[in-house]
């Protein structure tokens, strides 16, 4: 009676122990069940502290007549929602990014839909799209120069989605056997009327652009241009392809004629010169034997200041905060905030940079553990900034990243002339 | 002398009637595995040494012998991930980046035992020619080399069952010879329309101590679509095929 109990006991828990492995890797087909609607997004907090660098020119800029400050803390939530509807070959898609900031400022929002289109796809060979939407041209992975359509991107933040331009698009997509494998041709249309696309350029003008795209001996080319309209024309083409298994490299190319770019002269005048330029980019991605993953890419930026150039804006700076603090007024500093939020206040205002990514795959066997260091050099000035990062996203949907940079560099040189010394910040980020 | 001719000649046309042709048979794996144009969920499950687990839900659509597209349908953070691959041709595509690209076979899009080329299986007769053929008595032993360097894993050992002449285990190894993975294929399933063929497969790593992965397949079924769908202009648009 004793044995048969015991050997009741050992069979019940062996039947619980396959029961719980069963239960354990269970997939129910329900799971995968497609949904006609879609809504998701992120949360993300984002705290950081600066120290800042007093002696520098756009720190005078910023904070001439404010406090000064040695460290400057900063808390920013964002909310990225997005949601689709689909009906038949109609597909309704739309992504709104909320940011809510406190910083040396005070409190401050913003709310901004950066997608809202309606896409229709008649056939698997051709789709075409009508409204907010982003175009994200080009191969490059810090810098694009051939993103005619696209806001430019941050190269600190080479992956963060961006704001839209309303549009008109369409997709036509053929596929063949031999070497060219796959053709797709993608026209675009820009209008700039009113309110809408007021910041694309020039306004009332409808612009057009296109990408051709083709799959050729397993290389990646795209060529694509933009009209001249609310911007000067564009011209420009790209390329990519794996030389190894383990090596991929790309590039880009932009001729843009007739490009405007507005000049401080020394006597603090600004003027508008037109000229040709071209700009392009050339990278590398390598992966290691030992999963180290390196991103290496060569920018020149036709359309960027030269050193002399950037020089002479910081020392314009200078010059207006010797006039502020003599009790000259700020006319000049004013002079100055507004150069810097145009073409001198883009991020890499000037001609040549190198941008290094190394990332190690889950070192120590430590599971979805990501640490990478960036590296983005100004070539002219030699000035630089490094930034280590740490990455988690072993707990589903949420991501944590502690990320620093030290930017490092002499007087009058763009990392240098920055108001902060070194920044540390952590991001939390809930997907749902 | 004639005779000696005469022996050699009868047993050089009798040998391959008596041996196993290994490319027939790997092609017939390949077949009973999944048919050559299909499509497929499978839910990947990362299980770490104190029993923390990490889920993913990926769809997959095939199309003849090198064109494969996968997207992530689960969890949310992964959501609208997709991945193609065309021959030896691989892109990833995340949408918060917005635009395809080219990576390689060995590349991780999620972290764990699994690899890119896992999630974009092409057939094993497509990417190994076979070396060796064993007889184990149940089973066959077969030792594959691949034909280019771009395949993730240079060797593997493959165990046959032969009644239902489908894997029962894959040692996957360098050209060195030194064991990245074993993959362990379980739990044989009618899934309809004559595809019989194990729903779940296991992996466990001597470079992942502990840790162990866990594939399970679901809605597995023959599905033609437009060539076209395996294109990078397509990739954003890959859920409008399920």
């Amino acid at each position: 009676m004793c044995r048969r109990f015991y050997w009741c006991i050992l069979w019940f828990a062996v039947f619980l122990s396959t029961q719980a492995q069963a239960e354990e890797f269970k997939f129910d087909p329900s799971e995968v069940e497609k949904k006609p609607y879609h809504l998701g997004g992120y949360l993300e907090l984002k705290p950081s502290v600066s120290h800042t660098d007093k002696e520098a020119s756009l720190y005078k800029l910023r904070f001439y007549d404010r406090s000064d400050e040695e460290t400057l803390k900063q808390i920013s939530g964002t909310a990225q929602l997005e949601g689709s509807l689909e009906k038949g070959i109609a597909r309704l898609f739309a992504r709104a990014n909320f940011e809510l900031d406190h910083s040396y400022l005070g409190w401050s929002d913003q709310g901004k839909l950066y997608e809202g289109y309606m896409a229709l796809k008649p056939s698997d060979l051709f789709n075409l799209a009508l409204g907010k939407q982003t175009m994200k041209w080009g191969k490059g992975y810090a810098w694009n120069p051939v993103a005619f359509v696209d806001r430019p991107k941050n190269p600190d933040e080479p992956d963060l989605n961006l704001e839209g331009f309303y549009m008109a698009s369409a997709n036509l997509i053929k596929s063949f056997d031999g070497p060219l494998k796959t053709i797709s041709f993608t026209p675009v249309v820009i209008p700039a009327y009113g309110d809408i696309n007021d910041d694309f350029g020039e306004p009332d003008k409808l612009n057009f652009a296109a990408k051709l795209y083709l799959l050729y001996y397993d290389t990646d080319i795209d060529f694509m241009l933009l009209a001249k309209g609310s911007k000067s024309p564009r011209y420009g083409f790209d390329f990519s392809r794996n030389l190894f298994t383990n090596l991929e490299i790309h590039g880009e190319f932009a001729w843009l004629p007739d490009s405007k770019k507005t000049m401080l002269e020394p006597t603090g005048k600004t003027l508008q010169e037109e000229s040709d330029e071209a700009s392009y980019l050339l990278g590398l991605r390598y992966l290691s034997t030992l999963d180290t993953t390196y991103i290496f890419e060569y920018y020149h930026n036709g359309t960027g200041y030269s050193e002399a150039e950037g020089e002479e804006f910081f020392s314009f700076i200078g010059r207006g905060y010797e006039d502020y603090i003599s009790g000259r007024g700020d006319a000049a500093l004013k002079k100055a905030q507004s150069l810097s939020e145009g073409g001198y206040g883009r991020p890499n205002f000037m001609k040549d940079y190198l941008y290094l990514r190394v990332s190690q795959k889950e070192p120590f066997n430590i599971l979805y553990f990501t640490p990478a260091l960036t590296w983005i050099l100004n070539l002219e000035d030699k000035s630089f900034t490094l930034s280590p990062e740490i990455l988690y996203t072993g707990i589903t949907n949420l991501e944590l990243r502690a990320k620093g940079s030290v930017l490092v560099g002499d007087d009058f040189s763009e990392y240098g002339e920055k108001q902060n010394d070194y920044r540390l910040e952590l991001r939390v980020r809930y997907y749902f | 002398m004639k005779a000696l001719f005469s022996l050699l000649a009868v047993l050089l046309c009798a040998a391959p009637a008596y041996a196993i042709d290994g490319k027939q048979l790997l092609e017939q794996v390949d077949r009973n595995l999944a048919p050559e144009s299909y499509e497929l969920y499978r839910k990947l499950i990362n299980i770490e040494p104190d029993g923390r687990k990490k889920e993913f839900v990926l769809y997959t659509v095939k199309k003849g012998k090198d064109k494969i597209a996968g997207l992530f349908i689960a969890p949310a953070s992964e959501k609208g991930r997709s991945t193609l691959r065309l021959g030896d041709n691989m892109w990833l595509y995340i949408p918060n980046v917005g635009k395809p690209i080219r990576i390689t076979s060995l590349q991780s899009v999620i972290g764990g035992v699994f690899n890119n080329s896992d999630i974009l299986q092409l057939d094993y007769s497509e990417e190994y020619d076979v070396a060796k053929v064993e007889d184990l008595g149940k089973e066959y032993l077969l030792q594959l080399k691949a034909r280019t360097k771009t395949v993730a894993y240079d060797q593997l050992k493959m165990w046959v069952d032969k009644k239902n002449v489908s894997p029962t285990k894959i040692e996957c190894l360098t050209e060195a010879s030194m064991l990245i993975k074993t993959i362990y294929f379980k739990d044989i399933k009618d899934f309809g329309d004559g595809l019989v063929r194990p729903a779940s497969v296991e992996t466990d790593s001597p470079l992942y101590k502990g840790y162990k992965s866990v594939m399970l397949f679901a809605n597995f079924k023959k599905k033609e679509v437009a060539d076209e769908v395996f294109t990078l202009t397509f990739m954003p648009n890959i859920d409008s095929v399920r």
